[in-house]
């Protein structure tokens, strides 16, 4: 029978192609349309969560008290044993080691003579992973205004701004001095591989950023990092599953009444950002509400459309003696096999148009003023696949169209077999 | 830290002559203490939040407005060197082979973690050229009779408007300072202790300096062998010095 | 012209429940547009307004030798006051300080202002009223992140136009809630007269925050920065927030018109007689095609008309009591009030209608070109063409 109707919708292009268009075109804006709007509401959380809070964090207590401060001598330590340990538990995250740090850039001239200083705030990140994930995850590529991302030892990346007020340009060495995790003087020479932009005037001013491995070096942190952060799959945000990790890491501590042992956070635990997630979810919520009851009205017409196109063949198969309950009954299935088809079609590439979107984005910098395409400020919107982007759109694809033609087939019984043959006109 | 006991000690020694009970009380110190010129190694134990560090230097000074220090351990720190001439003060890093001029917000900063500043090292003139110093009683600190002192600026330009001090009445050395806020809050305080007789004189050897508005043990300080006036080449004084 | 508008309005209200869904689609696409655009021109009002309120007055007048992104240039970076210039000038004096509360230690950016001020919304007041010996008054930020209340005393160190220590406590009289992060992290407000005596900077300043309407005259020495330079980057951030809703309205239009062009294949698809018979009874076939395209926009002046009666109420409702925001967007150093009251201006409305009709006349046009192919004789039969 399935077989037979999947043959007929097959082979009669009226019964398949604009319906299953339709179908799929609209299943396919519904999906996109959530993706997009998952991902632009997301947008202050995921910046939270690359700039600052990772969807977990991991550091130790003392840290988490003064975290204000950027308290480096209070930092972890034994890192390498600690991720190893969360990449053994949880290999599908992304654990990386994060310290920020302050310090002094001291330029010097051919004599050696200083020629201009400049307070910097510095980040470091695993820019040498060969991963790239940390260098994508901060779009830094994009926010270099010229030059490159440090490849080896003792690059850095400084701000545009500030290298313009302190002269420098690529391939000039300039001296870091701060103080190590002990408040010993640090120094180190940096040689300058690019110069970047965040759109944050108070970043654009003096930021340097260098790798992970470099800031362990010169703030003497070795095997330390001010935080550890954990990304889940894709770089989304689940907030179920961030509990229980960091439930069950800081279970595992319980015991420990070391101040400076691990704690691991959660991204809404942080910075007050429970309530923002929440207020974004419900948001979102009602906008795709809105666009799935839109979708469902477009394809409730499509369906209304099928049976009020099919009029005549089924006023002939009548006339040939089928029952009417038959007929329906086909009539429906048909509609779900073309609904099934419509929402496959039109998830899958919805689910590729906002894969795209997720990795590609949409650029809007021609939109935005010159400081357009900025670490912080993100010029590229992008959108976020999320599991229920797989079924939200066989609600307006199979549901609607389905009713709606269950609807309009109920015509066939409104039909008398005595009308039939004027109305066929035969 | 050296630089400390050395300006400190030489504050309080040179100074014209006034007829005053406590400024012949500092001129005895400072005949006790002061040298021509020294060789100190010392021992800087800096209490952080989560374990000590031990900072050995070698320092070299003569007079107040001269003096370089080599740090000999931990690695880390090993063949730092800091020179300072006048009011200047210079850092060389062995690891990036850069000397770096302190100025301004970075004189501020601690030094080597501990509970001074490098601009506590800074201050190079005479403690009685900016300060008047009054005798303001008798104490027993420590089993021993001391003289405290007062030292109110007499200039506008001075970190600390007032300083307390308290001097062994036996051997003339000071076994504790306290340094004030012109509010009179008091901001710092340095204790000496195991006074030794090296080279003929009293000298203590011990000293803990402790910030008072934080909290935290303070940075001890030792000194594990001294030499006084011995000649010391004035290359030693030279920004060339820092590289060698 | 009229008939069709006649005969197209007719035809939609005859066909019940159907044309109504498609309306309610349009005047939901239509709320959404002028409400998000109203919310987001109703947080940049405000965050201006705030801005203007708490930090920026009329502008600034900085001395030249302070660079407010160098903290280093706080300690010679001021001035003495000129008194005959100062009119409509509030005086501000930055130095660097520590606070020590409970052994901890922050550093902080002290700033002297005139207690009489009305430039600014901070509560300078209560440091005229309190009797303290120092007064100082901080934001809700910094009160978090150095956990003071209101009535602590805390020990301060600073320096003296010397550079000789000084250290008292001073007692928090009041913190303030403001919207603007950047007069609040980090930062100790207290009488500048105050700050004055314990500096010895008499009549000093490092800045001046102008009264509204301040027109700029030429000061030898210090440096004015308009309200519109100040407030660029938050511009900058507003702008970026409309382009990413813009792609969400092309989105929740092309649903919209989606629906509407599908009623519009549907209808010329099921009324093949009904045209035919309009061309026999001699219209042309482009009248045919203007009655369809007037029945299809006709959706759209419908919706308008839906959305404005329910949008009224709904708009003048959340106009009135705002929009809460979570308190986490603060924190991210943005100006956000949290409480956003929308602004729906009239060319916003009017535009957001024009755009909606447009485009759904457009939309309506499309298959009805159809008909203008269609063989009047086939068509008067229903047949299927």
């Amino acid at each position: 029978m399935i077989q037979f109707l999947l043959k007929g919708i097959l082979r009669d292009k009226s019964r398949s192609i604009l319906p299953i268009i339709i179908v799929s075109a609209g299943v396919f804006l519904t999906v996109l349309l959530s993706g997009y709007m998952k991902g632009v509401f997301g947008d202050v959380i995921d910046q939270s969560a690359r700039f600052d809070t990772g969807h977990v964090k991991v550091m130790s207590r003392a840290y988490a008290e003064n975290i204000d401060q950027l308290p480096n001598d209070l930092a972890l330590l034994g890192v390498t044993e600690i991720v190893g340990s969360l990449k053994n538990q949880y290999p599908e995250m992304d654990w990386v080691k994060r310290i920020k740090f302050g310090g002094l850039i001291d330029v010097i001239d051919k004599e050696g003579n200083s020629k201009g200083q400049g307070p910097v705030a510095g980040l470091s990140f695993e820019l040498f992973s060969g991963t790239g994930k940390e260098i994508k995850r901060m779009n830094i590529e994009k926010s270099i205004v010229i030059g490159r991302v440090p490849l080896k030892p003792n690059e850095a990346l400084i701000s545009n701004e500030f290298a313009q007020k302190l002269n420098l340009s690529i391939g000039d060495e300039v001296t870091y001095i701060g103080s190590t995790m002990n408040g010993s003087m640090a120094f180190s020479v940096f040689k300058i591989c690019g110069t970047i932009t965040f759109g944050v005037a108070q970043m654009d001013r003096g930021s340097i950023i260098i790798d992970v491995s470099d800031a362990q070096k010169i703030l003497d942190m070795e095997d330390g990092a001010g935080e550890i952060l954990g990304f889940q799959r894709n770089d989304i945000y689940q907030v179920e599953e961030a509990e229980l990790i960091s439930d069950k890491f800081n279970a595992s501590y319980a015991s420990d009444p070391d101040e400076f042992a691990p704690m691991m956070v959660s991204l809404q635990k942080q910075n007050d950002l429970e309530f923002m997630i929440n207020y974004s979810n419900s948001i979102s919520a009602i906008l795709i509400g809105f666009f799935i009851f839109a979708m469902s009205l477009v394809l409730w017409n499509t369906g209304l459309l099928s049976g009020l196109r099919r009029y005549k063949e089924f006023g002939i198969r009548l006339a040939l003696g089928e029952a009417k309950g038959q007929i329906y009954r086909t009539f429906t299935y048909e509609a779900i096999i073309v609904g099934i088809i419509g929402s496959v079609i039109g998830t899958v590439l919805g689910v590729s148009a906002v894969y795209y979107l997720q990795v590609v984005g949409i650029d809007i910098s021609g939109m935005l003023d010159q400081l357009s395409s900025s670490m912080m400020m993100p010029s590229v919107l992008r959108g976020k696949i999320t599991p229920n982007l797989f079924y939200i759109g066989f609600v307006p694809g199979l549901l609607a169209m389905v009713l709606g033609n269950m609807l309009s087939g109920l015509g066939i019984y409104k039909r008398q077999t005595a009308t039939l043959m004027k109305e066929l006109e035969v | 830290m050296k630089y400390t006991i050395v300006l400190f000690i030489v504050f309080l020694g040179l100074s014209k002559s006034q007829a005053q009970d406590a400024i012949k009380i500092l001129q005895k110190v400072d005949a006790n203490m002061a040298s021509e010129s020294r060789i100190v190694e010392t021992k800087m134990i800096i209490n952080g939040k989560r374990n000590s560090r031990t900072v050995i230097s070698k320092g070299y000074s003569t007079g107040i407005d001269k003096s370089f220090t080599e740090y000999l351990s931990p690695d880390r720190e090993k063949g730092t060197k800091m020179l300072k001439l006048d009011n200047r003060l210079w850092i060389y890093s062995p690891d990036t082979d850069r000397t770096i001029q302190l100025s301004g917000h970075m004189l501020r900063q601690s030094v080597m973690g501990s509970d001074l500043s490098y601009e506590d090292m800074m201050e190079d003139r005479k403690l009685l050229e900016i300060y008047n110093a009054s005798f303001i009683g008798e104490e027993i600190l420590d089993g021993r009779k001391v003289w405290v002192l007062q030292l109110d600026a007499k200039v506008e330009d001075v970190s600390y408007v007032k300083r307390k001090t308290w001097i062994d009445q036996e051997r003339y050395v000071p076994l504790k300072e306290e340094l004030f806020a012109k509010s009179g809050q008091l901001l710092k305080t340095t204790t000496l202790s195991d006074v030794k007789k090296i080279e003929g004189r009293w000298f203590p050897t011990k000293m803990i300096y402790k910030d008072e508005l934080k909290s935290g043990d303070g940075t001890h300080f030792e000194f594990v062998s001294i030499e006084f006036n011995k000649e010391i080449p004035d290359y030693i004084f030279s920004k060339a010095s820092l590289k060698k | 012209m009229k008939l069709a508008f006649q005969l197209a309005y007719k035809n939609l209200v005859g066909s019940g429940l159907k044309t109504w869904l498609n309306v309610l689609v349009l005047a939901i696409a239509f709320l959404t547009i002028i409400f998000f655009n109203g919310f987001i021109d109703g947080w940049h009002n405000q965050a201006k307004l705030d801005s203007e309120e708490w930090e920026i007055g009329g502008g600034h007048i900085l001395n030249n030798n302070y660079d407010s992104s160098d903290p280093f240039t706080i300690q010679d970076g001021h001035g003495p006051i000129l008194t005959n210039e100062a009119n409509g000038l509030t005086p501000i004096l930055f130095r660097q300080g520590t606070i020590y509360p409970s052994g901890r230690m922050y550093s902080a950016l002290i700033k002297g202002i005139d207690v009489n001020q009305n430039t600014l919304k901070i509560p300078t007041n209560l440091l005229k009223e309190s009797a303290a010996d120092i007064p100082a008054i901080i934001g809700k930020r910094y009160a978090k992140s150095s956990k003071l209340k209101v009535g602590d005393e805390v020990l301060m160190r600073w320096r003296d136009k010397n550079g000789t220590f000084d250290a008292s406590n001073i007692t928090i009289v009041g913190i303030f809630d403001s919207n603007v992060p950047t007069i609040d992290v980090g930062q100790i407000w207290m009488p500048i007269k105050k700050l004055w005596e314990i500096t010895g900077l008499e009549n000093e300043a490092t800045m001046f925050v102008a009264n509204v309407g301040y027109t700029s005259t030429k000061m030898e020495g210090w440096n004015f920065q308009s309200k519109e330079d100040l407030l660029s980057s938050l511009t900058r951030i507003i702008e970026s927030k409309k382009a990413s809703g813009s792609i969400m309205y092309i989105f929740l239009m092309g649903i919209a018109l989606l629906a509407i062009f599908d009623t519009q294949v549907l209808s010329i698809f099921r009324r093949q007689r009904e045209i035919g018979t309009y061309i026999s009874l001699g219209m042309t076939r482009l009248q045919v095609v203007k009655l369809f395209t007037v029945e299809g926009s006709m959706y759209s002046i419908l919706a308008t008309l839906l959305g404005t009666i329910l949008g009224i109420p709904l708009f003048g409702y959340v106009a009135r009591t705002g929009i809460g925001i979570p308190e986490a967007s603060q924190n991210q150093g943005v100006t956000i009030s949290d409480t956003i009251y929308p602004a729906f201006g009239i060319g916003l409305i009017l535009s957001t209608i024009i755009l909606i009709i447009l485009s759904s006349t457009i939309v309506s046009f499309l298959p009805a070109r159809k008909i203008a192919k269609m063989d009047p004789v086939n068509a008067l039969k229903g047949k299927i063409q």
